[in-house]
């Protein structure tokens, strides 16, 4: 059968970001795909040379529109590191529970998109909305939905009163009965199993060879969670369940994912109960001493990691930013080859893309 | 669960099974780095992740220092547990390093950002059309520092 190459993207109704594939078809098999980034490059390693460290918190949360809070968080965990300053436990708190509300947020959203490209409206609507709960909070605390600017160098910018902590625990309450739903649709709706379940699996020597990280590895049997494996605090304080499951398929990609939810709303529990008093900020000098560091979290999509060089100014020497997504997407053609062209959608959706993040 | 890889006993293994002279660097925050001569790295890698089982490799960073000239350094971003990283040195005028692609596969678009964003060519992998940069770009390797840029 002759070899046919259909281009998808940048821009197509399949993506709602813009990226490039070439994929090499025959008949209703994929043979190969090549893929192509650069169309949200903004650059953001060379502007955050141009700007202070201070500017620089505010670029870096407009790396990516959905976990903008890691990675201002891996950021300031860089710059306190040289500056050798501790932020105070209250403020390492409140960034650990935006983490995974954000974590929370990221996940229903992705589970509403592939519920989305598999047939079940039904389960994107109810996801969608159940997410608000998750962004009211975030939304009522910060007062941003997207970017939510709580951080800053030395802690976190606003405090919660007696009247937010009622409404996070309200919302998380709220939020592990209807993510109860969902969970109970992935794992028994017939429907979504027949077009996920022993589609594009992967194995662990591929996970590994191809360094993958995140919710992807962990799908695959890989036990790998940089909260637990090399924690900033208060990780290390806290107790919570890695999930791995053993299948790979999209299947696994899809349950694993409404696991971890449901895991991050008990974490946000046990943050809210063992949230100390305290100040939320310490005042951290504009110049940073000369020195270099690596910083690493876990953000909804996996391992992002930030190496920052300072020559002792106000401004970085050097700033590297590797997000998630830029490591799982060079899996992608070899997910994609050998698959039917119908399931091109759900592979796609199954590494839960972010191109903005990939590109920076 | 990951374990640990214990730093000592990879710069051991490495004079032991190389006999490279690799010189540890003190200056990184987070993480232990080991400066290579550049002839070693697929060697030294090789051992990490035989003898270590570190196989993953979180990124490359590619930087000029000021206080050494003329050189691109590329630092390969290694985890395991906790970081460990890799620093070469290739001459700015003619940056080349060989490719790591036959041993880790995920190194593919580090390679291909450091390519294009520095210039560095990294051998003995196949030519790959941009992957950040416009088709019609033509200013060189953008991240590169020119003093007469300015004009």
């Amino acid at each position: 059968m002759n070899k046919i190459t259909i281009p998808i993207g940048p821009h197509h109704p399949l993506l709602k970001e813009p990226l490039s594939m070439k994929i090499d078809i025959a008949g209703e098999r994929v043979l190969g795909a090549s893929l192509r980034l650069g169309y949200v490059h903004r650059g953001i390693e060379k502007l955050a040379l141009e700007r202070t460290y201070v500017q620089d918190v505010h670029l870096i949360e407009r790396i990516c529109g959905i976990c903008s809070h890691v990675h201002t968080t891996t950021f300031c965990l860089a710059v306190e590191a040289l500056l050798g300053i501790e932020v105070p436990p209250r403020a390492q708190y409140i960034r650990a529970l935006m983490c995974e509300l954000e974590r929370v947020h990221s996940h229903l959203l992705w589970l509403g998109i592939l519920a989305k490209h598999v047939g079940l409206e039904t389960v994107f609507m109810h996801t969608w909305h159940d997410r608000e709960l998750a962004l009211d909070i975030m939304e009522g605390v910060s007062g941003g939905r997207v970017s939510h600017a709580a951080n800053q160098i030395g802690g976190v910018r606003f405090d919660l009163s007696e009247e937010q902590e009622a409404m996070i625990r309200e919302n998380v309450e709220k939020l592990k009965t209807q993510v109860g739903g969902v969970l109970d649709v992935i794992e028994n709706e017939p429907a979504l199993r027949a077009r996920t379940q022993g589609v594009a699996p992967v194995s662990v020597e591929l996970i590994k060879d191809y360094c993958v990280v995140g919710p992807v590895a962990r799908a695959s049997g890989v036990d790998i969670d940089l909260r637990r494996d090399d924690p900033w605090p208060p990780y290390d304080q806290l107790d919570f369940k890695v999930i791995t499951l053993p299948d790979g398929d999209a299947w696994a990609r899809t349950l694993i994912r409404a696991l971890e939810t449901r895991e991050s709303l008990r974490l946000c529990e046990t943050i809210m109960h063992k949230m100390p008093d305290g100040p939320v900020t310490v005042r951290a000098p504009r110049k940073v001493p000369e020195g270099e560091v690596v910083t690493r979290s876990e953000a909804p999509r996996g391992e992002v990691v930030y190496y920052l060089r300072s020559n002792g100014s106000d401004k970085p020497a050097r700033l590297k930013v590797r997000t998630p997504t830029l490591a799982v997407l060079s899996l992608l053609p070899e997910q994609l080859s050998a698959i039917h062209v119908a399931d091109i959608p759900v592979v796609l959706a199954g590494i839960d893309l972010c191109i903005a993040c990939a590109d920076r | 669960m990951v374990n640990e890889i214990n730093f000592d006993t990879v710069i051991a293994a490495i004079e032991d099974e190389i006999g490279c002279d690799c010189e540890p660097y003190g200056g990184m925050i987070n993480e232990e780095a080991l400066r290579i001569p550049v002839d070693h790295l697929q060697s030294v890698i090789r051992v990490l992740r035989d003898q270590f089982g570190c196989y993953h490799l979180s990124t490359i960073t590619a930087q000029e220092r000021e206080n050494q000239p003329g050189e691109v350094e590329l630092i390969y971003h290694f985890w395991q547990g906790k970081g460990i990283s890799l620093m070469i040195s290739v001459p700015l005028e003619s940056p080349q390093v060989e490719s790591i692609l036959s041993l880790i596969s995920g190194a593919d678009f580090y390679e291909r950002e450091v390519a294009e964003l520095y210039g560095v060519t990294f051998t003995g992998r196949e030519e790959t059309p941009p992957l950040l940069l416009p088709d019609n770009w033509d200013l060189g390797p953008p991240f590169i520092r020119r003093e007469e840029t300015d004009e």
